[in-house]
Formats: C-alpha cells, structure tokens, sequence
C-alpha cells in the first residue's frame, strides 16, 4: 500500500511538474458504455483524478448503450474524425479497432514507466489487450462466470454454503432434487450472454480456445463435450428459455435456485432482490477439479486520439493508467460487480472490502483461470456469433437432438463465415 | 371514417331510446380491446415509474408498490450515510431523471430541434405544393413523381451516406446535424399538393387579379386555407422528430448536452447486468407528456386535416 501510495506520487509529481506550467487545462475527451453502470465508478473516481493532475480536464462524451454501440460509434467517429481521445471498449471488440488502426498501441508510454508490473499489470491481464504482440488495450473492468445461489431454496434440496455444486453433474443432480422439493424452475443458465461467452466458458473449461487462428474448434472433441454439457444441464434442468431481464428477474424474486451468470450483475441483484440469502460459488467445471479456464467479460481502455501533440497523449495515457491502477482501479470493485483485473488493487487496496462483500469475492479467487474472451475474426464475426447463438438456442428449446450432427452444421456454417 | 361512428352512435342511441344496438355494442367492444392494447405499455410504463427497484424486477406491489423507502446503492458508494441514502420511490425515479440525465436541458434541445424542422419543412412544402398543385409548368408530372419515389426511400437506407456528408462539412455533434437531413419533407410536399388541389382556382385568380406576386398568393393567400392541413402535417412531423432515436443516436457521439429527449433513456441501461427501469421509465412518462397533451389539445383539427387532404 505505501510503496504504491509513494510511487503513485512521485509519478503524479513528475508529471505535474511537467506540465504545470500550462496555461490552460488539457482536455482528454472520454467515452464509456452503460451509463448505469459506471456513471457511479467515473463520479468515485474523477476527484481523485482532479486532485492529482488539476491541470488534466476529463470531457465525458455521449455513453454507448452497450459495447456494440461503442465499436459502432468509434468506427463512424474515425471516419467524421472527431474521435475522443480515450475510449472504453468491450473486451471482444477490442481486435477491429487495432486491425483498423484506429487503437493505438501503448508500448512506448509503457516503456516509459519504471514501475509498471509493480502498479499491479501482470500478464493475463495485459494478454487480454495484446495484438501483434504490442499492448493496444488496458483492461479496465473485468468479470467471470460465477454461480449464484438462493440458499433458502437451495436448502429444500439440503444444500447449504458448504456443499454446492461443483461439476455441473452435480447440478443436474441438485436440480433433480429441487424439483422433488417442488421447486418448479430451479436454474438458470446464462447461454444468451453477448457474444457466445458461455459456450467459450465450457471451451475453456477443458482449456481449449473456440477460435484458433480463422479456425473454429467446436469440431474437436472439447466442441462435442461442450454441446453435449450444455444439452445435459438444459434437458436434466428442464431449464425455461428465458430471457436476460426475465432469467434476472426470476432470480430477484426468489424462484431460482440457481443461476449461472456474471459476477457483474451482483451489484443489480443485491439492489432488486426480494428477502432471501444470497450466495455466489465458482462456476461449476466438468470435473472435480473445476474449470481449467474462464473468458473474461467486460471492458477495456484504448487510446483512440488522433492528437500528435506529446502533452495531450500523456495527459489521456495518464487518465488511462489512473483508471487501471491503484485507487481508480478499486473504485471499479467498489462500485460496480465487476473487479479491477489490477494485482495491486485486488491484494492490497482491496482485500478488507472483498471480506465485507463475499458475492463479490468469488470471482477474485477465480482471476488465475482468466481467459480471453475470443472475437470471431473478420467481417462476419458479428453474424458468425448469431449462428451459434441460433444453434444454442435450439438445443434449448429441445429442436436439436443429436449433438453431433449440430456439432457438424454449426462447424461447418460457421466456418465458412470466418474464412 | 372513426368520426361518424364517434358522432353518431350516441346520437342515433338518444333517439330510440337507449335500444341495444348490436351493431354499435360490437363496435365498441372492438374499439375497447383495440385501446386497451394500446393503453397496456402507457401503464406499465406509468406503474414502473412508481415502483422501487425491487418492486419491478419481484413484480410486486400492484400499480403503485408500496411506497416504501428503499436504499439508493449508488448515494451509498459515493459515501452517503445508509440514512441518507433511503428515498421514496416516485421521489428518487422522477430525481433521478431529472439530475442523472439533465431532462430539462434535454427537453429544449427537443423543442429546439422539432419546432426549427417543423418550420423549415413548412417553408419549403408550402411554395413546392402550391407549385405542384396550381402552376403549369413543363416537367411537373415528372417532379411529382419523383416526390412520389422519394417517399419510398427508408432514412436507414440513406443514412450513412448522410452521415459521411455531414462529417465532411463537419457538422456532426450540432444541432445542424439534427435539422438540416430533415429539413425536406416530401411527406409535406406530397400532403399540402394534396390539399392544394382542392382549393379553387377562383380564389387564386382572383388574389391575382388584385396584383398579388405569387410569393404573395402562398403566404397569404393559401397558408390561411391550409391551417388544418398544416396541423396535420404538424402532428407528424413533431411526432416523428421528438420520438426519432436512431438519427439523434448516429449524429450526436460528442457532447451530451445535444442530447434529445429519448437518448435520456439510455442513461439507464445495463442490459445483461440490469437496467435501471425505474428512472427510464419516469423518463418515458416525462418524453411522452408533451406529445399527448398536445395531441388532446389539437385532436380535432388533426382528424380534419387528415379527411380535407384526402389522406384518408
């Protein structure tokens, strides 16, 4: 903490002195998405800003309505040229910005920081922002899978926080018993999260990654056992097709037992639901041993200005870099269900609010398992995750039988997409 | 054709003596279900602008919920006391529109935005449809239809293109983006040529005869006729503009004080990790007054501008 502290002030005060002559306030422009979300953790975080570089002014633009919008926006912004200089993009959607050269890369204001592993940037995290080998992206808010559990409907079934399921066989089996209880709809399991994120969780469950290169893997057998996986908790759950607002509101309300979702959404759930125990656990793996690996969800910081001039840059990369590190990181835990993908924020900054707030702890414990969240490449990445999104839906709805024929049909749809 | 059943019915009721009239019970039995799915989203909108947080997503507490104080997490975070921080549900929804997305502000840039392209709209239609519909002039039937095919043109169609031509003059982020693509409504043009034609020659001869310039005769002559046409018109075009939220969305990415009224909703999105529904919602009620007061106000002339210019 202290050495953090002092390195954070000496880093502010050389960049003060720099700079403190200016007349006027440098202005770095700032966009973000989901205004609800993270409207609180910029109104945490922007004083402490202020008090350490009072010659920086943060302008907020417009928010996007969802990461899509966002690549939107920045993909018409390039071609207006009235770029912002700091954009928030979702982790999927970082890849097209650089391929386009529209991000730029941050290896020079990287390798102009003496201190920079030891603010807490360790590799995993920096993995999720890398292209061609150079960091283009600073993750900024991150979430995984975890499980949440009612445990006043989980203990019907005889289950309490010490004896939760952990593969998803045992789920099955625990929904099986919910519903001898009489609990009508006892899981909910998150299938239609944006950007297939649940199909690449059991892909990464077996350590395996869906797209390698232009080549999509859902061919391979870890393809097999994860529709098979999936085909298995939906069937042996009896599992409703619901969607996003309606899965959280049943949650909310108390008939779900359980339900596989982002960590992100404790924050909602906590404010919206009704008078039960909440309880969130590690996203069950395939075996005993848990998941070899979890794709991250959430958002990344890039640098999008289209300024040459060196004080403007330094001005957003010190906004950037306040934002993932240090205090602006823990305000992201503080505020919102995400977590700060920051070493130094979790383990130091952090560690008494993660006891005071255990639904938000569990996916901390699973930050070693963080994975990248796989953009399909090319131009049709968009309708290639709609295909597979299709073809999960049918297999909800119980209109595919046999896996491997399904396993067939989207490989080979898909494929072509991406070639 | 909604109005003689309006007028009539309780007329024709009064006269025989309150009969049972099956034809009109049916009638009116239609016309409830019909409102009544028209009403169902206006009340579920007005009863989630009431309802707490938790009251919505439980779908608890009937029409107006309990009313009773629940905690504000966000005052909480930003280091409010847990005293503080309960509020009354209509209290924190209605505030919370009001402050997190500044409503007001919002509210004028409508006004500003709606009224400017109603006006210009009507600057340009005027003179075109009185040209259309009263002056002969070699090539008009070729215009009017080109007038006819333009109003076969979806705005998504055309609005990247737009878009890339207002960046070039570099007006994206003001309010000119948000007039100037609207400024031509072939709509209007289509509707007062309609109406045009069913004004008398006479009375333009007549204005001409008297030494008025053309300019004149459309100002002063033909405006007045058209006020019911104009009305019409009116309703549309300030519907269609106030409510627009994909053009405002694609043109205003820098400042949000250029916001209009419906982009303040999505200051309250969360999708896969909630929505805020109670501030959108009180949101929605405070977008759609205006339009509905205004619409009551102006019913009448709005049904019979549509009948006079043959819209029906």
């Amino acid at each position: 903490m202290q050495r953090t502290l002092t390195a954070m002030a000496l880093a502010l005060a050389s960049a003060a002195a720099t700079t403190a002559s200016a007349e006027d306030k440098i202005v770095v422009e700032f966009a973000y998405p989901y205004s609800h979300l993270f409207d609180v953790t910029y109104e945490a975080i922007l004083p402490k800003f202020y008090a350490a570089h009072p010659n920086i002014e943060i302008r907020m633009r417009a928010t996007y309505e969802s990461y899509e919008d966002g690549t939107n926006t920045i993909l018409r912004e390039a071609v207006a040229g009235t770029l912002p200089d700091v954009t928030m993009q979702g982790l999927n959607r970082q890849a097209i910005l650089v391929e386009k050269g529209i991000a730029k890369s941050l290896e020079p204001f990287i390798a102009a920081e003496a201190d920079f592993a030891k603010d807490g940037y360790h590799k995993a995290m920096l993995d999720l922002g890398t292209f061609d080998s150079e960091v283009h992206g600073l993750p900024f808010s991150i979430s995984l899978p975890v499980g949440y559990y009612n445990m006043e409907v989980m203990a019907k079934a005889g289950y309490d926080a010490t004896n939760l399921p952990t593969t998803w066989a045992e789920v099955i089996e625990a929904c099986g018993k919910l519903r001898e209880a009489g609990v009508d709809n006892p899981m909910f399991w998150g299938w239609n999260i944006t950007g297939n994120w649940f199909l690449q969780a059991l892909m990464w469950s077996q350590d395996k990654p869906t797209v390698m290169g232009t080549d999509f893997t859902l061919d391979e057998p870890e393809g097999l056992t994860a529709l098979n996986t999936m085909k298995d908790i939906f069937t042996g759950c009896e599992m409703q097709n619901l969607e996003w607002k309606a899965a959280l509101a049943s949650f909310s309300a108390g008939d779900l037992g359980m339900m596989y979702w982002s960590t992100s959404a404790v924050g909602a759930v906590e404010r919206a639901m009704g008078d039960f125990t909440l309880v969130t656990s590690e996203y069950p793996g395939l075996t005993a041993d848990g998941p070899m690996g979890l794709p991250a969800g959430g958002n990344s910081a890039m640098l999008v200005s289209t300024s040459e001039d060196p004080e403007e840059l330094a001005a957003a990369w010190a906004w950037l870099k306040f934002i993932t590190s240090g205090e602006g990181a823990a305000d992201v835990a503080r505020t919102t269900g995400y977590m700060p993908p920051n070493q130094a924020a979790n383990e130091i900054i952090l560690a008494d609010f993660y006891d005071a707030n255990p639904a938000k702890a569990t996916a901390v414990r699973q930050l070693p398992l963080l994975r990248e969240w796989q953009a399909y490449p090319g131009d049709n990445g968009l309708a290639a995750t709609q295909v597979i999104y299709d073809g999960i839906e049918g297999i909800v709805t119980g209109e595919f039988e046999d896996m491997t024929e399904l396993q067939e049909e989207l490989t080979e749809e898909v494929q072509e997409l991406l070639e | 054709m909604a109005e003689v059943t309006y007028a009539g019915a309780p007329e024709g009721a009064k006269a025989q003596g309150f009969r049972f009239n099956t034809r009109a019970a049916v009638v009116h039995a239609v016309l409830i279900v019909g409102a009544l799915i028209v009403l169902l989203p206006f009340y579920t909108m007005l009863s989630l602008s009431l309802k707490s947080p938790s009251e919505i997503m439980q779908q608890t507490g009937g029409f107006m919920g309990a009313q009773e104080p629940f905690r504000d997490d966000f005052c909480v975070k930003l280091g409010g006391t847990e005293e503080e921080c309960m509020v009354n549900p209509i209290v924190y929804n209605y505030t919370t529109a009001f402050e997190k997305a500044p409503l007001v502000r919002y509210l004028l840039n409508g006004l500003i935005v709606t009224i400017s392209i109603f006006v210009i709209q009507v600057i340009v239609a005027l003179p075109c449809a009185y040209a259309l519909a009263k002056l002969r002039f070699w090539g008009r039937e070729a215009v009017f239809s080109l007038v006819l095919f333009c109003l076969l043109i979806p705005v998504h169609a055309i609005a990247l293109p737009l878009y890339i031509m207002l960046a070039q003059v570099g007006l994206t982020n003001t309010y000119a983006a948000l007039i100037i693509p609207w400024t031509i409504s072939v709509f209007g043009i289509f509707l007062m040529r309609q109406f045009f034609m069913t004004v008398p020659d006479d009375l333009i001869d007549a204005a001409r005869m008297d030494g008025m310039s053309e300019y004149g005769i459309i100002w002063r002559v033909m405006l007045p006729t058209a006020i019911p046409a104009l009305m019409a018109f009116g309703i549309f075009s300030i519907v269609a503009h106030w409510n627009d939220y994909f053009w405002p969305r694609i043109v205003i990415t820098g400042n949000r004080d250029l916001f209009t009224p419906p982009l303040g909703l999505r200051e309250f999105k969360g999708d896969a990790d909630g929505d805020n529904f109670g501030p959108m919602m009180a949101t929605a009620c405070i977008i759609v007054t205006p339009l509905i007061v205004a619409f009551l106000l102006a019913q009448r002339r709005f049904i019979e501008g549509i009948t006079l210019s043959g819209m029906k």
